[in-house]
């Protein structure tokens, strides 16, 4: 008896993850809930428990690989530990490659392919398969492709496809006559549409041979992608876990929204004294406060009076849906890339406990342990990149929100002050909005409102609820 | 000088200029690799230079003659048939050379360096070429082995070029013999056989096994030896040759019939028990490579050894001994090397003979199919009842079309019958494509041709062949 892991949906709505590491290899024993693995979802790393007692007896999914939501991961033979001859009994039911054969991926010391689960979609699912052992001619191949006499139907130009794009084709339901599988079958396999949930394999390369090109599971843009030549001094690394969300939700945002950004210039100084003053005065609790709470103050107060800057653009509904939670976004550079946890309620907290919360999440964003609870439901962002520098930005939204405020350094600049160069501190703001819901005009009265609070600090308080 | 230590470095080395090498060596040049080709003798390998091509030659020069000499039958008269064989043999060497000068220059325009002489495998980057003037080495990233095979040698008959002939020594004969013994009744002793019978030769065939062409469905095999008999040849199966002595210029063969011993005379005796694959002087012992069993190289589907530099196609790989299993091997392992995903997934590789008539088959036959469990139903047609055939006085044989049952998807196509050899490519295309019975008989053939077979033997799996009586 063995059991197939599927990854299961770990946070709402995710299709794929990939694997950062496994904490187990095969032939080791684990008990339920032990933790085995370790994937990046969209946005968090989380560590999956062992559905089962038993042996870990094929890692389906080797590091590095991209799975999806349904796809098995690992099998595990359940009670004693189960000798390797029923590991390959149990791979032979799942249409792996023939165990005669060498395969390619075999060098890889993992296993090729992670089958698909058709119907398998349903989150935490673990399919229980008690029928290892036989396998009738006309199988069904895992829970793809109908077998003729052993093998999958498809013409050697479709074959050929399901190579290069590292797809293990007897996992592919073919919709052809007679259970062909088709050119399409094998693309939206890929892409991991259609009915079935489509594992990207480790492509037939050799340890040799450079590797294969594998495309993007999904493709970034509906435009036709372009092929990059390369020489073989390049370094080509795949676009893969956060990096991959990151260029997705990129796209989906610069190419739905008409984005503008609009700049503006705030004086600091009064914010300076009046924190320098605060930090004085809470140096015994331990505590030292940064210039973002002030800022996400204001920026909350600003939202208050221009509701259509907190807001959400439901494209599907032509929709504009106004939110009545001020959750800001903070965008956090990680190692990895872009992360964007979310401070919640920020109307209800005061500037001390607004501190404490971004300490906390940033400290779980840099220590990689975010939940994706702490990355959802947010309303609007504050992208701060001032620590690094630079004057301006043009922020893109993180959409479906419909604004972006980057604040940038603090710095000593001569300004004009009643007939007079005096040096000021300022800070820059670039402020992108989604122009289908937010004018040039408004946009600017928001800026304003968020440079009135912040140059006259005192004002802040009035804003305390 | 110690100039032998210099090794030059390369990209990929192929050794062995035949159909693997030669179009190994092509594609990987096509794919941007520097590509040095090593062969001992001219390029093109036993294919070109001393069998499919040669062979084919000899057995259309047969054929012409024996065309020549019924054609009375349909009203042409030709007078008595004479053979001249040394001009068969100057025209057979000029279509030779036409072909391995196109290799050459194939090679040439790719770029490909050519270096001839005896390589050795030294390290797993390093390859030595004994050549005229010395020895070369070579340091390179890949190595595809494809030094091909030879004829096996049996120690009573020893090969002596005069009397005891290996396949390579027929093809060259100045004259046809007057009694010509073949001892072995495979595809080779067959297809030469039955050339230098057609040529005039009275030609005996004697084989271990129980039937002629072992491995080869025996229907398709009766209509060829009914064609032999038919021509006075003798078949001896389940005989072995014993030994032999020269007596006034004549080989007496002792043969052992079932127990009987007995004595053939001939002019000359053929040996074609079979081919050896050509790997004990490669030194792969040097980079840690050994054959199997059988005497092959054993390769992953992307025809690569167990060493990761070396890939070994054609015959010393194992499967077939076939040049187009061999060149398509050779296109496989070129496209690894230069990082493809290419793997040999063919779902059949087909075979040929050149008998009369000739067989061809792909997939698997009847037998192979229901021994794996698979439900199938069998279409067959004759080529008696196809108009092109006739028209050729050819109607000789029949189509045989194995398929599943339950899904009509082709799994086997077998033919004996005229031009069997370039009817099979159209059934390896159906059984690659995966195409059913269906497929084959909807799609129109044109009239009059020998296609119409393969679409009335599909039909037939349906039961509904038009131009024969339905089964009852």
């Amino acid at each position: 008896m063995t059991v197939q892991f599927k990854l299961p949906d770990v946070g709402e709505g995710i299709h794929e993850a990939e694997i950062v590491s496994w904490l187990v290899k095969e032939g080791d024993t684990v008990r339920e809930f032990d933790p085995i693995v370790e994937v990046q979802t969209d946005k968090a790393l989380v560590e999956l428990p062992s559905p089962a007692s038993g042996t870990i007896l094929e890692i389906k999914a080797p590091a590095g690989e991209l799975a999806h939501v349904g796809d098995v991961i690992v099998v595990i033979g359940e009670g004693a530990a189960a000798p390797a001859a029923s590991a390959s009994a149990s791979a032979s039911v799942q249409g792996s490659p023939e165990p005669g054969m060498i395969q390619p991926a075999v060098e890889s010391g993992m296993g090729s392919v992670a089958p698909g689960g058709v119907g398998a979609q349903t989150s935490g699912a673990v399919a229980v398969d008690a029928s290892v052992g036989a396998q009738a001619p006309n199988a069904q191949g895992a829970q793809g492709a109908t077998l003729v006499a052993g093998r999958v139907l498809a013409t050697p130009a479709t074959r050929k496809l399901a190579r290069d794009l590292g797809v293990d084709i007897r996992q592919v339901a073919g919709t052809g006559k007679a259970g062909r599988v088709t050119k399409e079958d094998v693309q939206s396999f890929h892409q991991g549409g259609g009915q079935v949930a489509a594992p990207v394999a480790a492509a037939p390369t050799t340890q040799a041979a450079p590797a294969a090109p594998l495309a993007p599971a999904k493709p970034l843009t509906a435009a036709t992608p372009v092929a990059v030549a390369s020489t073989e001094a390049d370094e080509r690394v795949p676009l893969r876990g956060l990096r991959r969300t990151i260029a997705q939700r990129m796209v989906q945002s610069a190419f739905t929204a008409p984005h503008v950004t609009a700049f503006d210039d705030v004086d600091m100084t009064e914010l300076i004294a009046y924190r320098k003053q605060a930090n004085t005065l809470l140096a015994e609790r331990g505590v030292k406060l940064t210039y973002l709470p002030f800022i996400m103050k204001a920026l909350v107060s600003a939202l208050k009076a221009h509701p259509f800057l907190n807001a959400y653009m439901d494209d599907e509904r032509g929709e504009i849906v106004l939110k009545k939670e001020y959750n800001l976004g903070v965008a956090v550079d990680t190692p990895d890339g872009l992360m964007v946890p979310v401070i919640k309620n920020v109307d209800k907290k005061s500037i001390l406990d607004i501190a404490a919360d971004i300490n906390a999440l940033i400290e779980k964003t840099k220590n990689r342990q975010l939940e994706v609870n702490d990355m959802k439901g947010g309303t609007f962002t504050i992208t701060n990149m001032g620590p690094i520098g630079g004057l301006f930005a043009t922020p893109i939204l993180n959409y479906p929100e419909v604004g972006i405020l980057g604040v940038h350094k603090i710095e000593e600049k001569p300004v004009v002050r009643n007939g007079e160069i005096v040096i000021r501190s300022m800070m820059n703001l670039s402020l992108s909005f989604d122009h289908r819901v937010i004018d040039g005009a408004e946009s600017v009265r928001f800026t304003n409102h968020i440079k009135k609070l912040l140059e006259n600090p005192n004002l802040l308080f009035l804003e305390m609820s | 000088m110690v100039v032998g230590d210099i090794a030059q470095e390369v990209e990929v080395v192929v050794i062995g200029g035949g159909p693997g090498g030669y179009v190994a060596a092509i594609r990987a040049a096509q794919l941007g690799k520097e590509v040095v080709l090593i062969d001992k003798d001219t390029v093109g390998g036993v294919c070109l230079n001393r069998g499919c091509i040669p062979s084919k030659a000899l057995i259309h020069a047969a054929k012409t003659a024996d065309h020549a000499k019924y054609a009375g039958g349909i009203g042409i008269k030709v007078g008595a048939v004479e053979v001249d064989m040394p001009q068969v043999q100057e025209w057979k060497g000029g279509v030779v050379k036409k072909l391995t000068g196109g290799v050459s220059s194939l090679l040439k325009a790719n770029d490909v360096t050519v270096v001839s002489g005896n390589a050795v495998l030294m390290a797993d980057n390093r390859v030595g070429v004994e050549t005229t003037s010395g020895m070369e080495y070579f340091k390179f990233e890949h190595c595809i082995l494809a030094t091909g095979s030879r004829p096996v040698q049996i120690p009573t008959f020893p090969f002596d070029g005069e009397y005891i002939l290996s396949s390579t020594e027929a093809l060259e004969l100045g004259e046809v013999p007057q009694d010509l013994l073949v001892i072995g009744g495979g595809y080779i002793g067959l297809e030469l056989g039955t050339a230098y019978a057609k040529l005039g030769a009275k030609v005996t065939f004697v084989e271990m096994a129980d039937n002629l062409l072992p491995g080869v469905d025996p229907s398709l095999v009766q209509i060829v030896k009914k064609n032999l008999r038919k021509r006075g040849v003798e078949i001896l199966t389940s005989t072995g040759a014993k030994g032999y002595e020269i007596q006034d210029g004549k080989v007496h063969v002792t043969v052992d019939a079932k127990g009987e011993a007995r004595t053939i005379v001939a002019d000359k005796v053929l040996v074609t028990v079979g081919r050896r694959p050509n790997t004990e002087e490669l030194g792969l012992e040097q980079v840690g490579l050994s054959v199997n069993e059988r005497g092959f190289l054993e390769t992953d589907s992307q025809c690569r050894t167990q060493n990761k530099t070396i890939y070994a196609i054609g015959d010393i790989a194992t499967g077939p001994m076939l040049a187009h299993k061999a060149s398509k091997e050779g296109i496989v392992a070129a496209e690894a090397i230069a990082g493809h995903a290419s793997e040999m997934d063919v779902v059949a590789i087909p075979a040929v003979i050149f008998t009369d008539p000739e067989i061809a088959t792909v997939g698997l036959t009847e037998t192979e199919a229901k021994a794996q469990g698979l439900d199938v139903t069998v279409g067959k047609f004759p080529f008696a009842a196809n108009g092109r055939a006739l028209t050729t006085n050819e109607g000789d044989g029949y189509g045989i079309v194995v398929a599943e049952t339950a899904s009509g998807v082709v799994l086997g196509v077998h033919l004996v019958g005229p031009e069997a050899s370039n009817l099979i490519g159209e059934a390896a295309l159906a059984l690659e494509m995966g195409a059913t019975v269906e497929d084959l008989h909807l799609t129109v053939h044109p009239h009059p041709t020998l296609t119409e077979v393969l679409m009335e033997a599909a039909a037939d799996v349906e039961g509904v062949a038009v131009h024969i009586a339905k089964r009852k």
